[in-house]
């Protein structure tokens, strides 16, 4: 194995609180092995069109340029809306746009940087992507960050605590709402694929339910229990609803396989129609779908909000912080022992490397019997499962 | 036989009895392939010339009543299982470099591959089993993609073929290729129906990729070397990106000197396809954006009209 002196950091696709934290912790201790450590500008961007960027595309991250960078912030190295060197757009030389395999290129300007490693943070498809270079050769150790905490193989992902705690502030300003003004809110808050965020924040908030993609929601069940918690003397409620939950038991939801073929062939002059299953879901689309359902069933006003975006913006919270300066350090750790090809994994109390594929493809769900369903069924949140 | 008709071309599909690519019923050809890419795209699985995993997971019947993908010969990684009551297979499109004959194993068809290779000879056999059909209502083939200038010898040999049959031609062309790509196939066409989806060259480049200065030069020296030729010119309406008088009044404009081009028509934006985009593992970028109101189409349409000459009832 050539010994490391010289290790690129690169950051995936998407915005997360306080990535700087993990610079910050991966440069003072790369500094301490006597390595230099530099950033990759935009994702990969920087060292696939060097040309483009002062300083070929790269940033020192020397000891004097890391004491200068606030680690609550996430602009030390820029971002990139995608993050993929094996399909890069670009212009031919017929002035065609075309995707392009510029995995060689990445990995051969890696090489005249003379950089030795690579960290990378990394979330969702970035990690098939990693494998894919890793598989041709690169030496990379893989930082899991994700506000949803949904990736498999560690407890924690940076990024989800500050997502969290916003969250919770968020909805905490959304019972206000629907206690002022006597009504069921229903908040859409992020989580595709599981309910980490919903059911963490939701229980925070005391909410009267929580609804997670894990568990499909019978509306009725849930109007049921809305009903019974809401009187004279709490005359509202709170619903939090994770964007990729699924719902049971709606009333007129229903669209017949043959009005569906009748559309999709009038295509493209059809009227749209929300339900169409050709249809790509809009922003907002549980919020609204639940708030719906439920109006359906209840005398007491609903209202959907919806917080997406929102969440992902703003300043890293004091736990994403020592976080990112753990997972940071913890990455050098991996790099000097050799461990290559693994992702940095936060088991409490430790931090330990595990191989990237195994949390490739795998998605960390909420289980029915999480400690997290058991204290919300404590405290009397209607959790749908 | 024609030797001219041995040429191999990538085709995604081939649709019989549509209604809307030129007159009468005809069969649309849509090829692989495309030198745009505009954010709406309804077709996605067209807009790579290279093959592509199409994955349907609502046609999985689970991992553990099936599962064969979740072997070799599947690349590892390539279809996977969450946790949970759900066991239907994943697709993870960076690993699923798969061949036809993986996707030919999966009993149920929720694997397969967007495009396949096929000679101009077998396209033509096909379309022109409808012949009767297309005499009978008037109507022809139409080669669509993608953009189907980009395999111009296969779209050519195709159209040629179509054509000594005695059968109506049109394609369907954003016109984003080299000119001579273009004239190549124009000699084989009756009507073109091509795109004008944004006028200024610099929001033409936010949102298909590059600037529309070689398009428009390439559609204005189509008018003017195919005078015999029917041309209608079509704009995919979508508010807040082309849906306004500015964009409608300066395309009125580009064509206003041309007889041959016979109609100007708007495409309502609409979302339906964009399911496909899940199907491809890709993320619709526009899924946010709405549909032009009535009233919206009605004003743009009146102003259509009215510099056709035309009332708009009689459209």
């Amino acid at each position: 194995m050539k010994e490391i002196k010289r290790v690129a950091i690169a950051l995936g696709a998407g915005f997360t609180p306080g990535v700087n934290a993990i610079i910050i912790g991966a440069a003072i201790s790369a500094h301490r092995l006597g390595w230099q450590v530099v950033g990759i500008m935009d994702g990969f961007e920087g060292l696939l069109f060097p040309e483009r960027y002062p300083n070929k595309g790269l940033i020192d991250l020397n000891a004097d340029a890391v004491g200068k960078l606030n680690p609550l912030e996430s602009d030390a190295m820029g971002t990139a809306s995608m993050v993929d060197p094996f399909n890069v757009r670009s212009i031919n030389d017929l002035d065609m746009v075309e995707e392009v395999d510029m995995s060689d290129v990445l990995l051969q300007n890696l090489k005249k940087e003379n950089v030795d490693a690579v960290i990378a943070i990394m979330m969702g498809r970035g990690l098939s992507i990693l494998h894919k270079l890793n598989l041709k050769g690169l030496q990379s150790v893989c930082i899991p960050r994700s506000v949803e905490n949904d990736m498999a193989a560690t407890a924690v992902s940076f990024g989800f605590n500050s997502a969290l705690s916003f969250t919770i502030e968020m909805l905490d300003r959304a019972k206000g709402a629907a206690k002022s003004a006597q009504k069921v809110a229903v908040i859409e808050v992020l989580g595709a694929q599981s309910g980490w965020l919903a059911i963490q924040s939701g229980t925070a908030v005391l909410a009267d339910a929580v609804i997670i993609p894990e568990f499909p929601c019978d509306v009725h069940k849930l109007a049921e229990h809305l009903k019974s918690r809401i009187n004279r003397d709490r005359p509202y409620g709170l619903v939090v609803v994770a964007e990729g939950a699924s719902f049971t038991n709606q009333s007129g939801a229903a669209v017949s396989e043959k009005a569906m073929a009748l559309k999709k062939a009038l295509s493209p002059l059809a009227t749209e129609e929300e339900s169409g299953q050709f249809v790509i879901n809009r922003s907002g689309k549980a919020a609204v779908t639940l708030s719906n359902a439920l109006q359906q069933i209840m005398t007491n006003e609903i209202f959907p909000l919806v917080l997406g975006p929102w969440t992902r913006g703003g300043a890293a919270t004091a736990v994403d912080r020592q976080l990112g300066l753990g997972y940071g350090s913890a990455a050098i750790r991996a790099l000097k022992s050799g461990q290559f090809g693994t992702m940095v994994s936060f088991m409490p109390p430790v931090m330990q490397f595990v191989p990237l594929i195994d949390s490739l493809n795998k998605v960390r769900t909420v289980h029915a019997e999480s400690y997290f369903i058991d204290i919300a069924h404590s405290l009397g949140i209607f959790t749908g499962e | 036989m024609e030797d001219y008709l041995n040429i191999k071309g990538r085709v995604l599909n081939i649709q019989r009895y549509c209604g809307e690519d030129g007159p009468g019923t005809r069969t649309t050809v849509f090829l692989k392939g495309c030198s745009l890419r505009c954010k709406w795209c309804a077709n996605p699985e067209s807009i790579k010339l290279k093959y592509e995993l199409d994955y349907n997971r609502k046609l999985c019947k689970g991992a553990a009543a099936c599962g064969i993908c979740l072997k070799a010969p599947y690349p590892e990684g390539a279809f996977y299982v969450v946790d949970g009551p759900d066991d239907k297979v994943h697709a993870n499109w960076d690993l699923a470099d798969i061949t036809e004959e993986m996707a030919d194993m999966c009993p149920t068809g929720a694997i397969g591959i967007f495009g396949k290779e096929m000679t101009a000879r077998a396209v033509l056999d096909e379309v022109l089993k409808d012949e009767s059909m297309y005499r009978n209502t008037g109507g022809g083939v139409t080669i669509s993609g993608g953009e189907c200038l980009l395999q111009p010898d296969f779209t050519a040999a195709i159209l040629r073929g179509v054509q000594e049959s005695g059968i109506h031609t049109a394609i369907e062309t954003a016109g984003n290729v080299p000119w001579a790509y273009m004239e190549k196939v124009l000699q084989y066409v009756d009507l073109v129906l091509h795109d004008n989806k944004q006028m200024n060259p610099e929001r033409h480049k936010k949102w298909m990729g590059v600037d529309n200065k070689r398009i428009l030069e390439n559609f204005k020296k189509a008018y003017e070397t195919f005078p015999e030729k029917e041309f209608i010119t079509r704009t995919p309406t979508i508010p807040g990106i082309n849906a306004d008088e500015e964009h409608i009044r300066a395309v009125l404009e580009f064509i206003k000197p041309y007889k041959n081009v016979i109609d100007y028509e708007l495409l309502p934006y609409h979302r339906y396809g964009t399911g496909k985009y899940e199907f491809l593992g890709k993320v619709y970028e526009l899924k946010d954006y709405d549909a032009p109101s009535p009233e919206l189409l009605a004003h743009l349409q009146g102003i259509i009209d009215e510099a056709f000459g035309r009332k708009t009832q009689e459209k």
